[in-house]
């Protein structure tokens, strides 16, 4: 596994880091002392439009052909840089999210240039968001109750969605529903619903522990009636589902991600740990210094081991366990980071005002996000010792 | 960063692999005992080619470096890692003299056996032109050199040192005494800040590179009995809390593998690897501490007997992570650095997995 970096890659980081510094860490600050989203009109999102964020990656038919996508590797070190700053901050971006790879792997070509296409060269900071967990559905998504029963030539959606990020603002929402609740993923389908539809919210922005400078909402449908042509891909593609989900079951991209934000996290929380400890001349107690390496030492090890998980699909080779370490191993390290960061604060840790408070509060929900810790080790141990679903 | 070996240290490292399997792992009782390797296995482990792994080609070695040392270690380790060190007839104790300057011929064909005595714990020290102190414990019952290593310094030592027997908690295969060294004159006395500091690397990654062997052997171990084993009606392993333990010491094993070699990679690589290196060695003897006991734990009574092996895991484990100045040492040293750096964990990533 080759871990080297090019120039180009260097580069992006590098500027990333001065866009971290000088945009994305203050803003998250803010947000977090505001006890509230990132606003949409604020001045922020207008700079990022500037500097070409909240677009699609996806090319309408005719464009030039698309650059050359930076590797795993570099995408995995962005993402940890990204998060270093503000990882908050960094799923506030405007852009279409996390539906997107689900529009250009599955979308119909008219979906894509319908949903897709007014982020090309966005006019305005635009989102759009993915709709899968309910009140009473969060690790086991085949458990979720959202019903949608074909109504003519169309669909009539109705059932309650929670934790939705960006939900209130985007143009439009990827619901998941279920045709018959009893079967399982197999009859789940997705939906296109476009903000202002009757029958979508309202919305409740919740208030969270951290990472507030997103905003995680939740809304009910109630009897949303949405035309045939917005259900994801058509009815033909859940014919071919079957084979589809057999081979995207042998390798993960996503946790490696999450991941390597949480490493991000806890490489702040270690910065400002041996910060705080210069700057009040605790350097010198052993104590002090053992902390500071066990965090040093964690992250390390996370960062390790979120690269191998990257690299493996970079290689497309299976890395299901690696990918499932990954995520499990860096949410605890950053959260533990954290953590003994602010015992060496001591009370000023207790004071709510200082970064690493922030990162503690922020980092609990690495753990939690794509598939708890707990899940993780359910998908390690299936692998291990053919634990039984 | 490239961490996949090549095709030719593949090749070593299968070869090792064999070795343990075939030549250790039957008798790793016997030898135990004996406190020593017999005569046979250490004919066969000369022929293939192990012992010179990292002496320089000039005076008749392979040359390879540090990545090649702990593949073949963890291999050999996973097998007996009392064995894979009195096989090894320097040890650590060749890296003061490779890295410092020293006298690399002389030592290779007139030093027998050599044993590395560090002052990482704070036991020994380097004086004018005597050097004295002792060690409680060494995995070696007898030496016909010592290296010590101390801060900055090493010494060459051939006399003025006597090992007496010990019992041993672990790593017995190797044999086990309390080193004393009494008014010894160095046969050879070296020095070199940065030599030193790379000896140190080396040292403890040759140490949590047999750790991560015999924490390997004990995930293995423990894992599969779980899966055969039944309580309640079905394999324990299908319990969540086993199941989740043996995720556990996995992901474990695991992230200690990949720290182990990066910090080879630096240190072959010509960077700075002291701290990657201490690092390395601290989580290995910190997973040690879950997966030696909870091997045992998994097997339950059985796991308390010497019928099965993990208990000897169990105990080599933690032998292991008490020599050359232990988890403390490497702690004090990968903390300094870190405080004294700008920037600890730059991005800025290199080597091989």
């Amino acid at each position: 596994m080759d871990f080297t970096l090019d120039r180009e890659s260097q580069e992006a980081l590098d500027e990333l880091r001065k866009w971290g510094r000088e945009q994305v860490r203050p803003v998250g600050l803010e947000a977090d002392r505001e006890a509230r989203p990132i606003p949409v009109g604020h001045a922020f999102f207008d700079r990022c439009l500037e500097r070409g964020d909240g677009r699609t990656h996806w090319k309408p038919p005719g464009s030039p052909p698309p650059e050359r996508r930076p590797s795993t590797l570099t995408r995995l070190l962005l993402a940890e840089e990204f998060a270093y700053w503000d990882r908050g901050v960094m799923n506030a971006t405007p852009g279409p999210g996390l539906p997107e790879m689900s529009v250009v792997g599955s979308g119909t070509e008219e979906q894509k240039e319908r949903y897709l296409g007014p982020f090309v060269k966005p006019d305005k900071p635009r989102w759009a968001c993915f709709a899968m967990t309910e009140p009473g559905a969060g690790s086991d998504a085949a458990a979720i109750q959202t019903r949608a029963e074909k109504d003519g030539d169309g669909w009539i959606l109705n059932g309650a969605k929670c934790f939705i990020g960006a939900a209130s603002r985007s143009d439009w929402i990827l619901v998941q529903a279920t045709l018959d609740a009893s079967k399982g993923r197999g009859a789940q389908r997705a939906f296109f619903v476009e903000q202002g539809t009757e029958g979508l919210g309202p919305f409740k922005i919740e208030k969270k522990m951290g990472l507030k400078a997103y905003e995680s909402s939740s809304f009910s449908l109630d009897n949303v009636r949405v035309p045939a042509e917005n259900l994801l891909g058509g009815e033909a593609r859940y014919e071919r589902k079957a084979g589809f989900k057999a081979a995207m079951s042998t390798f993960n991209a996503g946790r490696p991600v999450i991941a390597a934000n949480a490493v991000g996290m806890g490489r702040a929380a270690l910065d400002e740990t041996i910060r705080f400890a210069r700057e009040n001349d605790l350097v010198g107690d052993a104590r002090v210094r053992d902390r500071i390496e066990a965090i040093a030492r964690k992250v390390r090890m996370a960062r390790l081991v979120c690269l191998r998980a990257g690299q493996l699909a970079e290689e497309k080779r299976p890395n299901i366990v690696e990918a499932s370490m990954s995520k499990a191993l860096a949410a605890q390290v950053a959260q533990e980071a954290a953590s003994q960061g602010l015992e060496l604060l001591g009370a000023v840790g207790a004071r709510g005002d200082h970064l690493i408070e922030k990162l503690y509060r922020d980092a609990k929900a690495m753990d939690i996000v794509e598939g708890t810790g707990q899940i993780q080790r359910m998908i390690i141990a299936r692998n291990l010792v053919d634990l039984p679903r | 960063m490239n961490l996949a070996p090549d095709e030719d240290l593949e090749l070593i490292v299968e070869t090792a692999r064999r070795f343990g399997e075939d030549a250790l792992l039957p008798h790793i009782r016997s030898a135990e005992s004996a406190r020593d390797i017999d005569a046979a296995t250490r004919a066969s482990f000369a022929e293939i080619g192990l012992a010179e792994l990292e002496w320089p080609e000039e005076v008749g070695g392979a040359g390879l470096g540090c990545v090649a040392r702990v593949l073949v270690n963890e291999e050999l380790g996973a097998a007996d890692a009392g064995a894979a060190l009195a096989l090894d007839r320097f040890g650590p104790s060749l890296y003061p003299v490779l890295e410092m300057g020293g006298d690399v011929a002389r030592f290779v064909e007139t030093s027998g056996r050599a044993l590395l005595a560090s002052d990482l714990d704070g036991a020994l020290s380097i004086g004018s032109d005597r050097i004295n102190g002792s060690v409680p414990w060494v995995p070696a019952s007898e030496a016909d050199v010592v290296v010590v290593l101390a801060g900055d310094q090493a010494a060459v030592l051939r006399n003025g040192f006597t090992i007496e027997g010990v019992r041993g908690a672990g790593m017995r295969a190797a044999g086990a005494g309390r080193l004393r060294i009494e008014d010894a004159k160095p046969d050879e006395l070296i020095s070199s800040a940065a030599g030193a500091g790379r000896s140190r690397a080396r040292a403890r990654l040759y140490v949590a590179s047999l750790l991560l062997g015999v924490m390997r052997a004990a995930c293995d171990f423990s894992r599969e009995y779980a899966r055969e084993r039944q309580a309640f009606g079905r394999p324990i392993a299908h319990h969540q809390a086993l199941a989740f333990l043996i995720a556990d010491m996995q992901m474990s094993l695991d992230g200690c593998r990949l720290m182990v070699r990066e910090a080879a990679w630096r240190v072959d690589a010509g960077l700075p690897a002291e701290g990657a290196a201490a690092s390395a060695l601290a989580e290995c003897i910190e997973a040690s501490r879950l997966i030696g006991p909870n091997g045992v734990q998994i097997l339950g009574g059985h796991g308390f007997m010497a019928d099965y092996p993990v208990e000897k895991h169990m105990r080599e484990a933690r032998a292991l992570g008490l020599w050359l100045g232990g988890f403390d040492a490497a702690i004090e040293e990968s903390g300094r650095l870190l405080c004294a750096s700008d920037s600890p964990l730059d991005i800025g990533v290199g080597g091989v997995l």
